[in-house]
């Protein structure tokens, strides 16, 4: 029992707020994917950049609550840029160069934050020390602060889409962007305020998370290549299926790595990806007919 | 082309090449035959691979293996090179390929990933060290390769025969099918193809192809690392089929030699280095797609070509 | 005696999550006949013969062709078994030449298709395509890129890619689709005949009314995903059903 409150518990709401996270990350993917129709492989460093922009931010402000909300809206502003600027040309060729365009980019950002920041690991500190006792735990009142404001984001995030207009027509286009010519909408500005929208959650999630993990350099790569994995398991178009996807790789990341190290752990999620694919080929939620 | 590898034959035999000229030489003619090999996916099928590291790295790591425990024999090593690649490529191309198009490039990187872990931080092979200190193959017992030029003609041969290969393939039946499904997969479907099997079949043809000259890469470095098997490098691939120009196969062999001259000009500013080929590559995807050489392709195209 | 059917439609109904597309349509379709479907915009018209070419797999009811069931095979299966359709949106390879279109959709029936010989063999179609692509008019065309060709051009190439895998049952939807009123009387003219000389049967959908009555041996309206009305053109253009929800009020 010691173990399991001890141990366990917290490590499963460690993963719940991962799962957030990536969530986050893998619906930006989604709803860019399906709307855009351009997987954006820099989506990991727009993460990254929340986080460096955060520490610009407080460096400035000292306030990480400052940060919070200037980081996103700064990388919001570089999503918005970077779309109108390098993905707009790419709409009407083939989806093949907007892949190679946005890798491209992942490399270029990679690299530049490397240069403008320093290789070396940077801390943003917890804005809230200490920690609290949960359920017969101890548990860091900044993660328990980590759990509340991600599931109010996702909940805003889901009421968008299904109370808002706008989010409603987002929502449908994610399935068949083709119907958006119908409605008298200005597309191109559609698209990169969705882009820009995405990098904003990207980046916000890469703050949020910033006072837990360390911050540096490539520390989207592994955060794309696991929300690469929720967006295959979750099925493409998927929304919903992204979301909760994503709560099972975080919860079973963190978990997993209770028992086995890091690169361990990664060849398991690896291989719950394959198992999933052999029995479900669709994904969770996956759609029968688009020709998958 | 009979012409370009005549002269490419008689390239050892000018008056100032170095060792250190023969061996870029030979990294330019390795990885060209490389990129003219995905660009069988990428060009012809429309299939990007971000993975394709995987199948170089496998099939040096083949090499290693055999070279350290003495089987010197050549054959043996790409023998076993593409026994390697192919068992690993089947597996991949299964996968990535039952799905839409965009799953084949995610699902190419997360498998090529995970090798990389295996091979990086398990000590399985060597860990992050590889396997350091090979002897040179042998082609037949008492004849190695063993001197820069001896493994210049090998990979020049290697090369030829990729060329021919591909010629052959691009102009068949299957060749006609993978651009059909480049141009448009679900009407392919519709016309009676299994597309499935064709991808797959152009991926494994690929991916051996890769993997023999990843296999020939430790005959000219005597070691093989994880480093091989890095995304960047796949990365450094897609960047020489974009050079030389996608749907030709002389463009990328350009491309990959282009790609090595300009990496050992440029690696002087190591620092700068990923940004410039990161911003290389958005440049040409925006203003070059076509590459050096499919650049009068695009232009034929255009100028025939009716308002959307 | 009862004619054997070509393709019989069982109580086919087809939901997308809670939209329904189709509900319970059933009719037959003898060989060799002209067999049009027609209804309003989102009567489920292409949703049926996206389910009886084998994209989508149908929530209920069968589709039985040439007396073998096709419910729910893959589309390259279906095609197969000499059941080819056309696509309401050219559907065609625009980067390569007429030539190459037609030629990959001829080689598909041959032997070595799908085996490995297939890696370095190249078939001499070249006969049966350039035969194919006279028949439409096309074959002045052939080394043009097919997206350089004018819209009625294209829309008679999607007809040669499916005609070339040699079907017995022709699905054509909407194949005037985007046609001026003189290109239309010509392909009405130009399938009837082609459909005749090569013993095809053929299910239409259709918009233009003219030319549903004129090719049509039997016709099918669909409203809302139901099969409201079935019989040769007359009988059609009299029923009161059809004329309320189809012909009178909305405009052509």
């Amino acid at each position: 029992m010691e173990y399991v409150v001890g141990v366990l518990l917290p490590q499963l709401l460690h993963g719940v707020v991962f799962g957030a996270a990536l969530g986050l990350l893998a619906l930006g993917l989604t709803v860019i994917f399906g709307l855009l129709g351009v997987m954006n492989f820099a989506h990991g460093e727009l993460f990254m950049f929340g986080a460096y922009a955060g520490i610009a931010v407080i460096g400035v402000t000292q306030s990480f609550w400052v940060a919070l909300i200037a980081a996103p809206l700064l990388v919001a502003a570089i999503g918005a840029l970077t779309e109108v600027a390098t993905l707009r040309p790419l709409y009407r060729r083939e989806p093949l160069y907007g892949l190679i365009m946005t890798f491209g980019l992942a490399l270029a950002f990679r690299e530049g934050a490397r240069q403008l920041f320093g290789g070396d690991m940077r801390r943003i500190l917890p804005p809230i020390e200490g920690s609290i006792p949960l359920l017969g735990m101890t548990y860091p009142r900044y993660r328990l602060f980590l759990l509340a404001f991600s599931s109010l984001l996702l909940l805003a995030i889901w009421l968008f889409f299904t109370r808002t207009r706008a989010g409603i027509i987002v929502r449908a286009a994610v399935q068949d962007a083709e119907m958006l010519d119908g409605l008298g909408v200005n597309v191109p500005r559609v698209f990169t305020l969705t882009f820009a929208g995405s990098a904003a959650l990207a980046a916000l999630a890469g703050l949020l998370l910033a006072p837990v993990f360390t911050v540096y350099p490539q520390m989207g790569v592994e955060m794309i290549l696991l929300a690469f994995i929720v967006v295959i398991l979750g099925g493409m178009g998927s929304m919903g299926g992204s979301v909760i996807a994503a709560f099972v790789i975080g919860i079973a990341q963190s978990l997993l790595t209770l028992w086995m190290n890091p690169q361990r752990v990664a060849i398991a999620i690896f291989g719950i990806m394959i198992i999933v694919l052999i029995v479900r080929p669709r994904g969770f939620f996956g759609r029968e007919g688009v020709l998958e | 082309m009979a012409v370009v590898f005549a002269a490419l034959a008689a390239l050892p035999l000018t008056p100032w090449m170095s060792k250190y000229y023969m061996l870029l030489a030979f990294d330019a003619l390795l990885f060209g035959a490389v990129a003219m090999s995905l660009d069988l996916l990428m060009g012809y099928t429309g299939l990007v691979s971000f993975g394709h590291a995987a199948f170089f790295g496998l099939g040096a790591y083949s090499t290693a293996v055999l070279l350290e425990r003495g089987v010197l024999s050549i054959w043996l090593c790409l023998g076993l090179a593409i026994v390697v690649v192919t068992a690993y490529a089947l597996m991949v191309s299964y996968f990535a390929t039952s799905r839409r198009g965009i799953y084949f490039a995610l699902l190419t990187l997360i498998f090529a990933e995970v090798v990389y872990t295996f091979f990086r931080y398990t000590q399985t092979f060597g860990g992050s060290d590889g396997i350091q200190g090979l002897p040179s193959f042998q082609l037949l017992p008492g004849l190695a390769v063993d001197t820069p030029v001896r493994i210049y003609y090998l990979v020049l041969a290697y090369l030829l025969l990729a060329y021919v290969a591909c010629r052959v393939l691009v102009g068949s039946h299957f060749g006609q099918v993978l651009v059909a499904i480049r141009e448009n997969e679900d009407r392919v479907r519709f016309l009676g193809y299994n597309v499935q099997r064709y991808k797959m079949g152009v991926c494994l043809i690929s991916a051996v192809l890769t993997g023999l000259a990843g296999a020939l890469y430790p005959g000219r470095a005597a070691y093989a690392t994880p480093d091989l098997l890095h995304w960047s490098i796949s990365g450094e691939f897609i960047i020489m089929v974009m050079i030389g120009g996608l749907g030709t196969l002389a463009g990328p062999i350009l491309g990959g030699a282009f790609f090595i001259l300009l990496q050992e000009k440029v690696s002087s500013y190591v620092q700068w280095y990923s940004i410039v080929v990161g911003l290389v590559l958005v440049l040409i995807v925006l203003f070059i797609p076509r590459g050096l050489l499919g650049f009068r392709h695009a232009f034929r195209r255009r100028a025939g070509q009716q308002a959307h | 005696m009862p004619q054997p059917t070509m393709l019989a439609v069982q109580e086919i109904s087809k939901s997308f999550g809670a939209l329904g597309a189709l509900a319970g349509v059933s009719f037959s379709v003898r060989p060799r006949e002209v067999f049009s479907v027609i209804g309003p915009n989102g009567a489920g018209k292409s949703t049926l013969f996206n389910v009886i070419a084998g994209l989508h797999t149908p929530t209920a009811g069968r589709v039985m062709f040439q007396g073998e069931e096709i419910t729910g095979l893959p589309p390259a299966v279906i095609n197969r078994r000499r059941l080819a359709k056309t696509f309401q949106i050219t559907n065609i390879f625009p980067g390569i030449s007429v030539l190459d279109n037609v030629r990959v959709a001829a080689q598909s029936r041959l032997a070595v298709s799908g085996h490995l010989a297939s890696l370095w063999r190249r078939p001499a179609v070249d006969d049966r395509v350039m035969e194919l692509l006279g028949a439409f008019g096309l074959e002045h065309r052939r080394d043009e890129l097919a997206q350089n060709l004018s819209h009625g051009e294209q829309r008679y190439l999607e007809i040669c890619l499916a005609l070339a895998t040699d079907p017995t049952l022709l699905l054509l939807d909407e194949p005037t689709a985007g046609m001026t009123p003189g290109e239309t009387k010509e392909a009405t003219a130009l399938i009837r005949r082609i459909a005749l000389a090569r013993s095809l049967t053929v299910l239409l959908i259709e918009h233009d009314m003219g030319v549903v009555m004129g090719i049509s041996d039997r016709i099918a309206v669909l409203h809302f995903g139901q099969k409201i009305a079935e019989g040769p053109p007359d009988v059609i253009r009299n029923d009161p059903q059809v004329i309320d929800a189809y012909l009178g009020g909305a405009d052509d």
